[in-house]
């Protein structure tokens, strides 16, 4: 796993949590405790009401595919051993979306809508990416 | 009521342009220089006329930031106004917006808006993450492409638009293109060439995409009284306006760029005009799909209908809205929209030779940049002598 070369998160206090609980296979994010807004991208503030104040909530890790692409042009050569590959908005249930990516079922049999569940990737011995697969009706 | 205090203030009153494509040897300097000049000559105004500079950095210009600083000395020019904005392709209309404030307000006469980039020659691939830290580069969401294959995925998915809908706009701006001197890409293509060129990030395919080239443009603002008396005819700013959204995944409808119709309200009401009284549109084109969204949020069609709408070359010379009559960035030149603006003024002036749309008295000029975050629109029209 020492030789992944494709771009690393910046592990630092705002986001630690975040990467301790994907490591233990727990999709986590920032829930304000003044105004409730549960919040990504991972930050300092809420940017609804400008609280630091936050916990942890533990999420379904369910959701669906907002929207999809596919990636042939390679723009970080990290990546020229994976093209085609996809990358996927997801909408999480809790409300709400972030980038990732469909492991599990070829690129074109992918659509908007489908539903998805999150699985943990372990890329390095400290970084597990969260991506996700489809949930089969 | 009176009128907005800033429709109809201002005027455009040179535009000029370096040559455009792969130009080895210039530089973003050079090429903002040729520019400066070429607009100098159109508008007949003398280099000591110019009080105001407002540029934009490109992505070639080792100063950055301090692009005005550099630009100020090699021109020669101590200016009452001046500063440098990086907004990407919305930055021709903030800084066209900027000037007409300038002018209006007095803080300066006759201002240069200016802008070169050696982006073809000096490598530049547009291919940063598509957004900030960590949540985009880590799942190889990188590249310019990108945020706009998300908008045209989820746009195709709502509404049912098909690749064949971007593709009447690749060919659209490509006719244009051929008829247009200065284009880069001067070959007419048709849908089929569309379908049939490579995937670049699905569902956008190398038709589908801006060029990258090198080059430079000019846009000298005055006030609109000014411009009465100019050596062109007036090109009046009536309307303006502008709107971001910089909360990109915090938005559910950012795909959408729902701020792009916010601009274009602002712009709407200021010069008092809708879309009923355009009869020539300059739309901005990174990708295909941004004309699409452009003409849901300008009004021409109602939202997601815009696929239908370019059905059977209706944004082509000759067809109900002529869009991009000069090629847009997807033909003419990848001048990050700056381009836009100087086929508005042209068009209006009736300059067009061949491309030129009969009576042009209204023009709509659009601008997008950045993570689909910065958009602004400018209601050109023909003023009085």
């Amino acid at each position: 796993m020492t030789d992944y070369v494709k771009p690393l998160p910046e592990i630092g206090e705002v986001n630690r949590r975040f990467w301790e609980a994907t490591r233990e296979g727990r999709l986590e994010l920032q829930r304000c405790t003044d105004c409730g807004h549960l919040r990504f991208p991972i930050n300092d503030i809420c940017p609804e009401c400008l609280s630091r104040a936050h916990t942890w909530q533990p999420l379904s890790g369910d959701g669906e595919v907002f929207s999809y692409v596919v990636f042939h042009q390679v723009y970080n050569k990290a990546f020229v051993d994976d093209v085609p590959y996809n990358v996927a908005l997801i909408q999480l249930d809790e409300g709400p979306r972030m980038f990732s990516n469909i492991v599990g079922t070829p690129n074109e049999q992918v659509s908007v809508g489908d539903r998805v569940r999150v699985v943990f990737d372990p890329v390095t011995d400290t970084v597990t990416l969260p991506r996700f697969e489809l949930v089969k009706r | 009521m009176t009128a907005p205090f800033l429709r109809n203030a201002a005027a455009i009153v040179g535009v000029g342009a370096s040559p455009q494509g792969k130009l080895p040897g210039s530089t973003a300097e050079s090429l903002a220089v040729d520019a400066f000049v070429a607009a100098l000559a159109d508008s007949g105004l003398d280099k000591n006329d110019i009080d105001g500079l407002l540029t934009f950095p490109g992505t070639t210009a080792p100063e950055g930031a301090l692009n005005y600083l550099r630009l100020g000395e090699t021109l020669g020019i101590d200016p009452a106004y001046t500063g440098s904005m990086s907004m990407g392709g919305g930055t021709a209309g903030a800084l066209v917006q900027l000037a007409a404030m300038a002018v209006a307000t007095g803080l300066a006469t006759n201002v240069a808006c200016v802008f070169g980039d050696a982006a073809k020659t000096g490598g530049s691939r547009f291919s940063r993450a598509s957004g900030w830290g960590d949540s985009w580069g880590l799942y190889g969401m990188a590249g310019a492409a990108a945020n706009s294959a998300i908008a045209a995925s989820r746009h195709m998915a709502v509404y049912g638009t098909k690749s064949e809908h971007l593709a009447e706009v690749a060919v659209a701006c490509r006719r244009h293109a051929s008829l247009n001197p200065a284009a880069v890409m001067r070959t007419p293509i048709t849908i089929d060439d569309h379908q049939n060129s490579r995937p670049i990030v699905e569902p956008l395919r190398l038709l589908d995409c801006c060029l990258i080239t090198d080059g430079g443009v000019c846009v000298i603002v005055s006030s609109a009284e000014r411009a009465r008396d100019a050596k062109q005819p007036p090109v009046l700013i009536a309307g303006m306006g502008q709107a971001y959204t910089t909360r990109n995944l915090e938005r559910e409808d950012w795909w959408y760029v729902p701020h792009q119709k916010d601009a274009l309200d602002r712009a709407w009401a200021m010069a008092g005009l809708g879309p009923e009284d355009v009869q020539v549109a300059q739309l901005y084109d990174n990708f295909s799909i941004s004309v699409l969204l452009w003409l849901e949020h300008a009004g021409f069609c109602k939202p997601g209908e815009s696929g239908p709408f370019v059905e059977g070359g209706r944004i082509q010379l000759g067809g109900e809205l002529p869009v991009n009559t000069a090629g847009g960035n997807l033909s003419e030149s990848y001048m990050e929209g700056w381009l836009h603006v100087v086929e508005g003024v042209r068009q209006i002036r009736g300059q067009c030779g061949e491309r030129q749309v009969a009576d042009a008295e209204v023009c709509l000029v659009t601008g997008r940049g950045m993570t689909l975050n910065c958009s602004n629109a400018l209601v050109l029209t023909r003023g009085d002598r």
